[in-house]
């Protein structure tokens, strides 16, 4: 695989970073390199946090990124902060359910997500991250749907298995999302 | 053994474990805080000894304490604890005992921010508390090799009896990496030896001590830590180089800051450019001799930039590698701010003929 | 009757034992031994001695030996301590409470399983002196090197020897976290009132009006606060603890104080808690007073606002 970079945003507390853990553990069964590094600073809940996961077969040289493939924008502010940054022919997934706007950026192609409607139609409305997730899985065929959906179980075991079911519906009906989406823009183009 | 995805300051606290220390006094700052975090559950597991001390400075003369009674200890702080750990890490390197120090470091001066920066480079290296002494200080780029570096560490400050400081940015902590440790559980404890003390039953009483009135005395024991010092020089250096062999600019950087500095080397080079990196992984002793091997392989005319995640403070030591040989650029941010690959880029093509 | 021996070397004149004598046989000398000073003199004769041994508590500096009627030692110095000289002034008793000290861990058998700390002050020098495994340590901070000592060891004795400058100042907030957390560690606290080792400045002990280098008018207590009363603010910590305060300043003190110090030793040997002792002593170099002076000084100055005895006992072995 090309090595690829995501910038996944939001506020604090909509899962973005366990998000990223899951993509880097998927990643990482693969047999792939991978590198997490979450924005960290004094947040308080509503705080931004963002978090870069960087997927390789190579080794991983900076972990910081300039400019990603993709970028999971979950509210507006990440969107306008980070939309310039990623790579022409990137990936944008845009939480619809938050952002009002289109994206900018017509050389991308551009995933909107209403990802609460989607949450609650998998039964957890929490879930709004692995919606964006699965988005992305879908749109860019970044891993197996399959490695990340037993990425996120493994994340929920240990007294928490209830949650698995749930999340993997989220994942799923996010991954749909997306790849009709990449469908749509590929007979488009 | 199979990797496992792990937080950098987690893996250094199973590190240290694994290197046999099972004895941890802290206070809590960020960007380290997962460092005791994460031992205070794992240390009662293996039967050690996890103590949140009142302060850094009573942490530091706790490991002065444990050491001296002859156990494999450490402690782990941040840039404004380290500088109150400076009274401490004076008195161990006085005395001979071996401990190993990570500082995580975020951004100052005084309380500067909790984000990453390389801005204790001149304290980590030039010795920190008062006195002349020295501490041995590495500096991993990655999280395996963070904690690759801590079995080291501990292995150095028991064979120099000195303080190893474990010398990483705050992004080394927080990132998760996946981790391969190569040694399973607990490992051994120190090693029986002639100097710790442990109650003088059956041998003569010993002493742990740092004051020396007579100044023949006091020299003779500076002389004996330069030794020390010198032979760590001969022995102990370690470096790597990337990229072209015969480059027209040599970038020169450690830490986090040559991981980017490698993104950047390879969008150049993708580009056609020659471009390579020299980067130190023992930051004290400095590898003068190999980074000025790296200088004079290059052409006539060709450059050095020194990237750091600080005004500028490694930029002295390159100096003394080049000894006036070659110019030496600089390029770095500090605050919190980190230098981004695309900027080391530009800088390096702005440098480049 | 008995009789005693003067080292006349070891004796540095300061006229402990010639109070503490209860028959007045001792007096001060005029000759003066090879280290200058006038060392005391019997001047009694065996019928007169009854060898109870008050001269030898008393005596700082290990000088006295005492001898019963049938010339068998009574007073027999303790190998807890070195054969080494003090560099204390004469009169100054922290060669007394390294004595106490060294005695009990004797008489307790635990020389050989000691581990004893001493920072800055006049008694940094202690490993000197103390004949057990010594470390010595940063100013403040021996309750923390204690600590690091006792977790690493936690079947060895560990005990801190500190003065009022290095426990009540500068390592204010060592000795209330050790003493909070509960370690298991023993601290013996000599409160003379003053820095001595750095020529008798104001410490938090210092008494109101008390002159001293950085007080040349006197404590005033409405600037600097209030002498310090570190055993009380111990004894208010809900942790188990023993807690006491005794003296040195004479021999009946010296001989209360040494049974607080056994008992602090017995409850750390029996791994039940923090154990604390303050011990007042004197600083006649620093106070501008002979030896005697300073000891009728701790009597009317220092105790009044220092009582003596047990502020605290651990719960489980109250009487």
């Amino acid at each position: 695989m090309k090595a690829t970079n995501v910038l996944m945003a939001g506020f604090g507390g909509q899962g973005m970073l366990l998000a990223g853990k899951v993509l880097a553990q998927a990643a990482m069964a693969k047999g792939l390199q991978v590198s997490w590094l979450p924005s960290y600073g004094p947040e308080m809940r509503g705080g931004t946090a963002n978090v870069i996961v960087c997927i390789s077969k190579d080794p991983i040289a900076s972990p910081l990124v300039s400019r990603p493939d993709a970028l999971l924008a979950m509210n507006l502010p990440s969107l306008d902060r980070f939309e310039k940054s990623v790579v022409p022919g990137g990936t944008i997934v845009v939480n619809g359910t938050l952002i009002a706007r289109e994206s900018s950026r017509a050389d991308c192609r551009v995933v909107r997500v209403d990802t609460r409607a989607l949450a609650q139609a998998a039964g957890n409305e929490r879930a709004v991250n692995f919606v964006m997730l699965g988005a992305y899985v879908g749109a860019t065929g970044v891993l197996p749907a399959e490695t990340v959906e037993e990425a996120i179980a493994d994340e929920f075991r240990e007294g928490k298995e209830k949650h698995i079911e749930s999340n993997v519906a989220a994942f799923r009906v996010g991954l749909e999302e997306g790849r009709r989406a990449a469908f749509a823009s590929e007979v488009h183009a | 053994m199979s990797k496992v995805l792990m937080k950098g300051n987690e893996a250094l606290g199973e590190a240290a474990i694994r290197a046999g220390c099972v004895h941890f006094f802290g206070y809590p700052i960020t960007p380290q805080t997962e460092i005791p975090e994460y031992l205070c559950k794992r240390l009662p597991e293996v039967g050690g000894v996890f103590l949140q001390a009142e302060s850094e400075v009573a942490a530091i003369h706790m490991v002065y304490g444990a050491a001296g009674a002859g156990v494999r200890c450490m402690t782990s702080s941040s840039s404004p604890g380290i500088s109150l750990m400076a009274e401490g890490m004076s008195y161990i390197a006085a005395c001979e005992l071996p401990c190993v120090v990570i500082n995580m470091m975020r951004a100052g001066p005084g309380l500067g921010g909790i984000l990453p920066a390389q801005s204790d480079y001149f304290q980590a290296t030039r010795g920190h508390g008062h006195g002349d002494y020295q501490c041995i200080v590495l500096a991993p780029a990655s999280v395996q090799e963070a904690v690759d570096l801590m079995t080291l560490a501990f292995d150095l400050a028991e064979k120099y009896r000195n303080p190893v400081m474990v010398c990483a940015d705050g992004m080394i902590g927080q990132m998760m990496e996946p981790v391969e440790f190569r040694t399973e559980g607990r490992g051994p404890p120190m090693a029986e030896n002639d100097w710790a003390l442990t109650g003088c039953e059956g041998r003569p009483r010993r002493i742990v001590n740092s004051l020396h009135l007579a100044p023949e005395q006091n020299f003779a024991c500076n002389v004996r830590l330069k030794e020390k010092y010198d032979r760590a020089a001969r022995e102990e250096v370690r470096f790597e180089v990337y990229g072209d062999e015969r480059p027209d600019l040599l970038v020169v950087a450690f830490g986090t800051m040559a991981r980017i500095s490698k993104s950047a080397i390879d969008d150049l080079r993708r580009e056609g450019r020659r471009v390579g990196l020299f980067r130190p992984i023992t930051l004290n002793p400095w590898p003068y001799a190999r980074c000025r091997a790296a200088m004079d392989a290059m052409p006539v005319g060709a450059k050095v930039l020194d990237v750091e995640m600080s005004m500028g403070q490694m930029i002295y030591d390159v100096k003394l590698a080049a000894e006036g040989t070659r110019a030496i650029e600089f390029f770095g941010k500090a605050g919190g701010l980190v230098p981004s690959p695309d900027e080391v880029a530009e800088r390096i093509r702005a440098l480049l003929p | 009757m008995g009789h005693i021996a003067i080292e006349q070397v070891r004796c540095k004149g300061c006229g402990r034992c010639v109070v503490a004598c209860p028959k007045n046989l001792i007096e001060y000398g005029t000759e003066l031994n090879e280290r200058g000073y006038a060392y005391v003199v019997f001047k009694g004769s065996p019928e007169q001695c009854g060898g109870c041994t008050l001269c030898a508590v008393s005596c700082p500096d290990q000088g006295i030996e005492v001898y019963n009627s049938r010339d068998r030692k009574v007073f027999v110095n303790t190998t807890g301590l070195t054969e080494a000289m003090t560099h204390y002034c004469p009169g100054c008793t922290h060669g007394v409470v390294h004595r106490l000290v060294a005695e009990v861990l004797e008489e307790m058998g635990l020389l050989g399983r000691t581990i004893g700390i001493a920072p800055v002050g006049c008694s940094v020098l202690a490993y000197e002196y103390f004949n057990f495994d010594m470390f010595e340590a940063a100013h403040g901070r021996a309750p923390a090197v204690a600590t690091g000592a006792k977790r690493a060891r936690p079947d060895r004795i560990v005990f801190t020897y500190q003065g009022d400058g290095d426990l009540a100042s500068i390592g204010g907030n060592e000795i209330l976290h050790a003493a909070n957390r509960g370690e298991k560690i023993t601290v013996i606290f000599l409160n003379n009132a003053i820095y001595g080792m750095t020529g008798g400045q104001m410490a938090p002990t210092t008494m109101p009006g008390q002159k001293t280098t950085t007080t040349p008018f006197g404590r005033d207590t409405a600037d600097t606060g209030q002498p310090l009363r570190v055993a009380e603010m111990l004894a208010t910590l809900q942790t188990p603890a023993f807690i006491a305060r005794g003296t040195s300043h004479d021999a009946k003190g010296t001989l209360k104080t040494k049974k607080l110090i056994k008992e602090a030793f017995e409850h750390q040997a029996a791994g039940r808690c923090f154990s604390f002792v303050e011990v007042l002593s004197t600083c006649p170099t620093n106070w501008g007073m002979s030896p005697n002076e300073a000891s009728d000084w701790v009597e009317e100055a220092m105790i009044p606002y220092y009582p003596l005895g047990i502020l605290k006992r651990p719960e489980a072995v109250k009487a």
